[in-house]
């Protein structure tokens, strides 16, 4: 181990040897990484590894309190592919993360753009006040949200029948065609301050002398966006689209809380089911582990295909 | 052999003695309500066997109740109570996680359609053998019976019943020159009336949200009072062509189609529709558990306190009733303290009143498991103020337990086939599929739970 130490003179001195030589690189770089490593082992590696064990196994409740679990094999996995409903949910879960991800990307990259304008002072006021709604817990925001879409007296209706845009209320959540999507924008609204963050903080690294030089050769807004902006965001949209689609396809508070599912099977999504069959009787938890797991793998797949195919293009 | 003589008989020698003995103890006086005599001698009366330092129980949230009944607890007999509170739809979650996780649970609670499967899963600790068990099994009531007592051994004691009733709203329903209707057909007639007179846009509310009970207990509530049933006694679904469950679904289904169902109906169940009905603007409510009308008629609660009525099924009223009970769990620290505790919620104090039923029976209009409750004060004055009782307790007396006309619920699988049954009939009354394709999924679906 080595520590640093400035000279005095604004400069810095070789590092100090504590332990009489030098680590190589390459073993240095595992033990600054270990702490890290370690505590993402047991937060995230071994959950991981105990729902993969838990989905090979028979798992209810009697089970769970004698510790003593049968193994199945692929038994789970068998039940929850070949289960119609997994395989809706999963589905719904596919137009919900496609929707939520769009929209969030496209909309994180637009208002990050806006609140980075410098001279114009409401900036300062917004880029606080839209971090709020990541501030609302995420089943309290469903709740908020499954008043105002309520069909009698919820304020959307309310505002779109006071300035002309209905001429009855629209059952919002009940109806079939639409109750996917109501779940999607109070989803998006708590979510998306984070992308915006992200997006606000790539956008204050770009050099501003790149727009200088690029409105010095007559490039107009739309192509220093395309030309600098976008280039430049990218690596940022990559983290961007593994976090939101990781998050999106785990999407449950907004569900419980606005729909459970319904109307019918409209809203039912993959951690749902996850739940209905893990946490509600008759408890089957080795095939929600198996559900989860499906999903985990999905999750793990998409995230791949975006390094692959975007960085590549930002490389 | 009817169930309380199962249950003497799965009782035992020495738990037959001790149960005679309280019966004696009491004379009889649980059988006939009331504080009984020599309180002080009675089994819930006396010192438990056995030190705890402190018990705990699991239920989901019901106004302060249990905030009370915990204090009232320690006050008697020196032993805090730990209250884990929540949802009652995070309920089973919750005590799944604690049972799992080797936690102590003395006490918890169980809607009938969980608790089948909570006792085969081995989470409930048979009573049969605790001191008074025999009196409170004489003085239930047959539809608690049928929940709390499993193959002769007591398993449960009352939380509540309930009876499905309809409502209907006064003004409107004197707006439109309408008596409350006798016949579905004259329902439909009414319902056209009321929506072509502009008098009501949407005039019948359905309790049509998911839940266990929710949306499948009207549609089985409507089909029993039709003659119906869902599965006959063999365990063969009555879901074909022609029955009388499929014919009452395309009824159903119908008043949304024609614009007579409110649409909000497939979002809310009992305390929502309630709250929802008491709007004003709908003409009546569909079945539902009887105790709403606490909310509708409360003036604290509801624009409309007073104005909403209860009233009877079509034909011979015939209708069905559900029970809830408390349970002690198997991961109890000491069986008979856990006893004791399960006695404050559903049984008698140590002074020998149901205090728990006569405070839920007053506060929130809830029946009881008890006979000798269910013909007290406490039913007759205490639910005055909301509804017509003699009027509801004659329907009581028309109320057959919900598991007669389903008896999958006391089958493993009748939770993952009870959710089918949401989403399908969901998408039938939201026009996504028809009733005949609904109730043929159902069929398919019978098949694929089983499998598990």
């Amino acid at each position: 181990m080595s520590a640093t130490t400035t000279n005095g003179r604004g400069g810095h001195a070789a590092p100090v040897h504590r332990f009489g030589r030098d680590l190589p690189p390459r073993l240095l770089g595992f033990v600054m990484n270990l702490p890290t490593l370690v505590v993402l082992a047991l937060v995230l590696a071994y959950p991981i590894y105990y729902a993969g064990y838990l989905s090979l196994h028979k798992v209810s409740l009697v089970q769970l309190r004698s510790g003593i679990f049968p193994f199945v094999g692929f038994d789970n996995y068998e039940k929850v592919l070949t289960d119609p409903l997994f395989l809706l949910s999963l589905g719904n879960t596919m137009i919900f993360t496609a929707f939520v991800v769009t929209v969030e990307v496209v909309a994180a990259v637009a208002i990050a753009i806006l609140i980075n304008q410098q001279d114009v002072w409401t900036s300062r006021i917004t880029r606080f006040l839209i971090l709020l709604p990541y501030a609302v817990p995420p089943i309290a925001n469903g709740l908020i949200w499954a008043f105002i879409y309520n069909g009698k007296t919820g304020f959307l209706n309310r505002l779109l029948y006071s300035v002309g845009a209905i001429d009855r209320p629209i059952d919002w959540t009940a109806n079939p065609d639409t109750a996917l999507f109501a779940v999607a924008v109070p989803y998006i609204w708590r979510t998306l301050p984070f992308a915006i963050l992200l997006a606000h903080a790539a956008l204050q690294g770009i050099n501003k002398e790149l727009y200088e030089a690029a409105s010095v050769d007559g490039a107009g807004g739309w192509h220093r966006f395309i030309h600098i902006t976008l280039p430049l965001l990218m690596p940022v949209i990559v983290v961007l689209l593994v976090l939101r689609t990781s998050f999106a396809v785990a999407v449950f508070d907004e569900i419980l809380a606005i729909t459970q599912g319904g109307p019918g099977d409209a809203t039912w999504v993959a951690s749902w089911y996850s739940y209905k069959k893990g946490f509600a009787p008759p408890f089957d938890i080795g095939a929600g582990a198996a559900s989860a797991f499906i999903l985990a793998l999905i999750v793990a797949v998409l995230a791949l295909v975006y390094v692959k195919l975007l960085y590549r293009r930002v490389d | 052999m009817n169930e309380f003589s199962r249950y003497m008989a799965g009782l035992g020698r020495r738990g037959f003695l001790q149960a005679s003995a309280g019966l004696g103890a009491t004379g009889l006086g649980a059988g006939l309500g009331g504080t009984p005599a020599l309180a002080q001698g009675a089994p819930w009366a006396q010192v438990p066997k056995g030190k705890v330092d402190k018990l705990n129980f699991v239920v989901w949230t019901y106004g302060d109740i249990y905030t009370k009944i915990a204090a009232k607890f320690k006050e008697d007999w020196g032993v805090s109570i730990d209250s884990t509170i929540s949802s009652f739809n995070d309920h089973p979650p919750k005590l799944l996680s604690m049972y799992a996780g080797g936690e102590s649970i003395d006490v918890s609670q169980s809607s009938p359609y969980s608790f089948w499967n909570f006792v085969s899963q081995g989470l409930v600790e048979p009573l049969s053998d605790m001191p008074g068990a025999a009196d409170y099994v004489a003085d239930m009531t047959d539809m608690m019976k049928t929940v709390a007592v499993h193959d002769g051994k007591l398993m449960g004691m009352p939380y509540f019943s309930t009876t499905w009733v309809w409502n209907y709203f006064e003004p409107l329903m004197e707006k439109a020159k309408f008596t409350p209707f006798k016949t579905y057909d004259e329902l439909m007639e009414q319902s056209r009336k009321a929506k072509k007179d502009k008098i009501s846009e949407y005039p019948i509310f359905w309790v049509a949200g998911i839940g266990l009970e929710q949306l499948p207990g009207t549609w089985m509530q409507m089909t029993w009072n039709r003659g119906g049933v869902f599965f006959d006694k063999a365990g063969n679904h009555q879901l074909g062509a022609g029955s009388i469950a499929r014919e009452t679904l395309k009824w159903w289904v119908q008043t949304f189609t024609e614009g007579l169902a409110d649409p909000e109906s497939l979002k809310q169940q009992f305390v929502g529709s309630a709250k929802a009905f008491s709007a004003g603007t709908n003409l009546y409510r569909g079945p539902n558990h009887h105790y709403t009308l606490q909310v509708a008629n409360d003036p604290k609660q509801s624009p409309n306190a007073g104005k909403i009525k209860v009233h009877e099924s079509p034909g011979d009223g015939r209708t069905i009733g559900t029970a809830h009970v408390y349970f002690v769990t198997t991961a109890n620290r000491n069986k008979e303290w856990a006893w004791k505790l399960l006695q404050y919620l559903g049984g008698r104090t140590k002074d020998g009143e149901y205090s728990q039923a006569i405070n839920l029976a007053k506060d929130a209009m809830l029946g009881s498991g008890y006979t000798s409750v269910m013909n007290s004060d406490a039913i007759s004055k205490g639910w005055a103020p909301y509804g017509d009782v003699p009027k509801i307790l004659d329907m009581w007396k028309k109320t057959t337990f919900v598991g007669e006309v389903c008896n999958s619920m006391y089958k493993p699988w009748h939770f993952p086939w009870s959710d089918r049954l949401n989403i399908e009939v969901q998408k039938a009354l939201t026009g996504q599929i028809t009733a005949d394709a609904c109730c043929d999924n159902l069929i398919a679906a019978i098949r694929q739970v089983q499998r598990g």
